[in-house]
C-alpha cells in the first residue's frame, strides 16, 4: 500500500470532524423562527441533518484511515516523516500563488484595481516560470502585466460598468 | 416568440459574439489544462452588461467551442485538451502517428457537429416535455428529486462512495449559509451583511475550478514537458470519403444515444460518455481489434458521444434547474445572472431565452465546423501559447468575475478560500463537482422538506406516485452504487496485492 493512502483518510477526516462539531456547536445560535406560518421543521432540522451526516463521515474516514494504516504496517511497511518544511518547499509555486492571489484580493480595495493586478500578474507570471527562465520574462512580463491591467479596467469599469475600486486612482478621477 | 429569438440571435452583435466565443472556446479546450469551464468562468463577467440573449447566446458558444476543441491536442498531442476528449487519443494519436492527422481531425470536427446537432434536437424535444411533466411536481416531489439526484451524483462520481459523498453534504453545508428558507432568519452570517444571501454559485465554481486549476499548473513549473506538437497538418475536404461517412452512420447514432443519456444524468459529463460510447463502439465492432490502431471508428464514437452530452446535460438543466456536470453548473450560474430562473416555467417566463439558446447552440456548432475545418493551422499554433503567461490574466479576470457578481469586493475573499479548499480536498482525493450539486440540491431539497412537513397532515405522500417512484429509485441506486463500489474496491486490493508481490518478487 502507498504510504499516502491511508493520510489521505485520516488528516482530511480529523479536518471535517472539527469541522462540523464546530457548525453543529453553532446551529442552538440560530434564532427558529415559531410564529405564524412556521413550519414543524425548523431552521435549525437541515443543519443538523448536514452537520450530522459529516460528522458521522468524518469519523468514518478517520477509522477507515486507521483500519489502512494497521494494514500497512503489518505488511511490513515504513512510515516516511515528512517536515512541514519539506511540504512547504516542495509545492512552493502553491503556496506562493495563494499568497499572491490572498495579497491581491487583500489590497484590491485600498491600492485599486489597476495597482494590484499588475503587480499580482507580474509576480504570477514569475511564479509560472521556470526559476532558470525569470531573466528572460522579467520584460515581458512587466509588459503582459501593464497591459493586463490597464486594458482590462478600462473595458470593465469604463465599458462594462463593472464596480472595480479605484484605490489611490481615485484621486485622479481614474 | 420563436421568430423573435431567432432575430435576436441573427442580429450582427449576437453573431459576433457567437463567432468570437466559438473561436475562445476551441483555444481553451485545445489547449490541455484549460477546459470550457474556464473559459466560461473567464468570459462570465463580460456578459454581465449585455443583454440575457447575448450573454447567453456567447456562454453556450464558449461550452460548444471548448467541447470539441478537445480533440486537436488528443489527436496531435495524444493529451485530451479537456475530459471529454479522453477516448479520443486512443484512435485520434494512431492515426496522426500513421500520418492521417488530417483525416482525423476532419472525422473528429465533423461527427463534433452533428453530435452537437443530434443533442440539440433531442434537447428541443424534450425540455418542453419534462418541463410538462415537472409542472406536476409540488414539494414531496421536488424534495425526492434532490435526494434522488444527490444519490446519482454519489454513485457515478468516483471510485469513493464516501468522499463523493462528504463533498456533496460539504456543498449542502455551504448552501446553509444566509437566510434560512421561508422564514429569512441569518444562519452561519456570523453578522456580516454580505453573508445575508449565502455564497454565490458562481463564486464557488470560480474557487473550485479556476484557482484549482491554476495551482494544478503551479505543481508542474519544475517538470519538463516532453511532448512534440505536428503543425504541418492539412485537412483535404472533410478528411474523409462519402463512403466513411455513410459506413459510420449507426456507430454515430448510437454513440449520439450515450452522450445524450450520460448528460441527462446529474454529476458525470463528457469524459464518462466518450468513454462509455468508445468502449461500446469497440464491443460492439466487427472489427474490435483494430481499435486502438488508428482507426475512424473510435474517433467517431468518442466526439459524437462528448458533444452530445452537451445537448443532454441541457435537458435537466433548463427543465428542472438541476445542471449535468460543472459546465452546466456555470452556465446556471450564467443564467442567474441574467435573471433566468431555470425550471418548469421557464417556457412562460423566459421563452424567448430559451429559444435563443437552441438558435446560439445551432449558429455556434456551424460556427465551430467552418472554424475548425479551415482554421486548423491557427489553432494547431495556439497549444504552443505560454501558459504561465495565459493563466494569471485568467485568474485575473476571475476576480473580476467575483467582483461583478454582486459588485462587492467580498466575493473575492471568498472566492481564494474556495480555491483554497478545493485545492486541499483535490490532494485529498475528495471530488468537488458533487460539492456543486449539493450546493444547488441542498436549498432545493431543505425548502420543499420543510414544505412537506407542513403539509404532511393533510396530504397523505401515498398519494403523490412520483415521489415514490423517485424514493424507489434512490433505493436502487444506493443498493447497486454499494454493490458496485464493494467490487470496485475489491479489484483495487487485489490488483494492488498483485503490484505488491510482483515488486517483491523482482527485489
Amino acid at each position: 500500500m502507498k504510504n499516502k493512502q491511508y493520510r489521505q483518510d485520516i488528516i482530511p477526516g480529523i479536518v471535517l470532524a472539527c469541522f462540523s462539531t464546530a457548525y453543529l456547536c453553532m446551529i442552538p445560535k440560530i434564532k427558529a423562527f415559531t410564529g405564524l406560518g412556521s413550519t414543524p421543521l425548523t431552521n435549525h432540522f437541515v443543519p443538523y441533518l448536514w452537520g450530522g451526516v459529516l460528522l458521522f463521515l468524518s469519523l468514518w474516514l478517520i477509522v477507515r484511515g486507521i483500519l489502512k494504516y494497521r494494514r500497512f504496517k503489518a505488511e511490513g511497511g515504513v512510515v516516511e516523516k515528512t517536515s512541514a518544511k519539506s511540504v512547504i518547499s516542495d509545492k512552493r509555486e502553491v503556496v506562493a500563488s495563494f499568497i499572491a492571489l490572498a495579497l491581491y484580493v487583500g489590497l484590491m480595495e485600498a491600492l485599486g484595481f489597476v495597482i494590484t493586478t499588475i503587480l499580482y500578474t507580474f509576480a504570477q507570471i514569475l511564479i509560472l516560470t521556470p526559476r532558470e527562465k525569470w531573466k528572460k520574462n522579467y520584460l515581458p512580463a512587466a509588459i503582459v502585466a501593464v497591459i493586463t491591467g490597464c486594458v482590462l479596467y478600462y473595458i470593465f469599469k469604463m465599458l462594462l460598468n463593472v464596480l472595480l475600486p479605484s484605490g489611490i486612482l481615485a484621486a485622479f478621477n481614474l | 416568440m420563436i421568430l423573435q429569438s431567432l432575430a435576436a440571435v441573427l442580429q450582427p452583435l449576437t453573431i459576433i459574439l457567437v463567432a468570437v466565443g466559438t473561436v475562445i472556446g476551441i483555444i481553451f479546450g485545445s489547449i490541455p489544462g484549460l477546459t470550457a469551464t474556464m473559459a466560461i468562468v473567464m468570459f462570465l463577467p463580460a456578459t454581465y452588461s449585455m443583454s440575457a440573449t447575448q450573454g447567453i447566446s456567447m456562454l453556450m458558444a464558449l461550452y460548444i467551442g471548448g467541447i470539441s476543441g478537445g480533440l486537436i491536442s488528443a489527436i496531435l498531442l495524444n493529451i485530451p485538451g479537456t475530459p471529454s476528449s479522453v477516448a479520443t487519443c486512443f484512435d485520434g494519436s494512431p492515426m496522426a502517428n500513421k500520418g492521417e492527422a488530417g483525416k482525423a481531425l476532419g472525422t473528429g470536427v465533423v461527427f463534433s457537429f452533428f453530435g452537437t446537432l443530434i443533442g440539440i434536437a433531442i434537447l428541443v424535444c424534450l425540455t418542453p416535455m419534462l418541463c410538462q411533466f415537472a409542472l406536476k411536481f409540488q414539494s414531496y416531489e421536488y424534495c425526492a428529486l434532490a435526494i434522488f439526484s444527490l444519490s446519482m451524483v454519489i454513485a457515478l462520481t468516483g471510485h469513493d462512495m464516501a468522499k463523493g459523498l462528504i463533498s456533496a453534504v460539504l456543498g449542502a453545508l455551504l448552501a446553509t449559509v444566509g437566510l434560512a428558507p421561508i422564514d429569512s432568519r441569518p444562519r452561519f452570517t456570523f453578522g456580516l451583511f454580505q453573508l445575508n444571501n449565502g455564497f454565490s454559485l458562481v463564486v464557488l465554481l470560480i474557487g473550485l475550478f479556476a484557482i484549482a486549476e491554476v495551482m494544478n499548473f503551479a505543481e508542474t513549473v519544475r517538470q519538463k514537458q516532453n511532448y512534440t506538437i505536428r503543425e504541418n497538418v492539412k485537412i483535404k475536404g472533410c478528411g474523409f470519403t462519402m463512403r466513411e461517412f455513410i459506413g459510420q452512420i449507426p456507430n454515430m447514432l448510437v454513440s449520439a444515444l450515450i452522450g445524450i443519456g450520460i448528460g441527462i444524468l446529474p454529476g458525470i459529463g463528457g469524459g464518462v460518455s466518450c468513454m462509455i460510447s468508445y468502449t461500446v463502439s469497440k464491443n460492439t465492432s466487427k472489427h474490435r481489434e483494430l481499435y486502438g490502431t488508428g482507426i475512424m471508428d473510435g474517433v467517431v464514437a468518442s466526439e459524437t458521444a462528448n458533444n452530445a452530452t452537451i445537448g443532454g446535460a441541457m435537458i435537466p438543466l433548463l427543465s428542472l434547474g438541476i445542471p449535468g456536470d460543472a459546465v452546466t453548473a456555470m452556465l446556471l450560474g450564467g443564467l442567474q445572472v441574467h435573471n433566468v430562473a431555470p425550471g418548469p416555467l421557464i417556457y412562460e417566463k423566459n421563452g424567448m431565452v430559451v429559444y435563443a439558446i437552441f438558435f446560439a447552440m445551432i449558429l455556434a456548432s456551424i460556427f465551430m465546423l467552418i472554424f475548425m475545418l479551415l482554421g486548423m493551422r491557427f489553432f494547431v499554433k495556439v497549444l504552443r501559447v505560454p501558459k504561465n503567461y495565459l493563466l494569471p490574466i485568467v485568474l485575473v479576470l476571475c476576480g473580476i468575475g467575483a467582483i461583478g457578481n454582486a459588485n462587492a469586493i467580498f466575493d473575492t475573499y471568498a472566492m481564494v478560500a474556495f480555491g483554497l479548499m478545493s485545492y486541499l480536498l483535490i490532494k485529498s482525493k475528495i471530488p468537488t463537482v458533487p460539492m456543486i450539486l449539493g450546493f444547488i440540491l441542498g436549498p432545493m431539497f431543505e425548502q420543499n422538506l420543510r414544505r412537506s412537513s407542513q403539509l404532511i397532515s393533510s396530504d397523505p405522500i401515498m398519494s403523490h406516485p412520483i415521489f415514490l417512484v423517485f424514493m424507489v429509485a434512490t433505493v436502487f441506486v444506493v443498493i447497486f452504487s454499494v454493490r458496485a463500489n464493494k467490487k470496485e474496491a475489491k479489484q483495487a486490493r487485489e490488483a494492488e496485492e498483485k503490484a505488491a508481490a510482483e515488486a517483491n518478487q523482482q527485489s
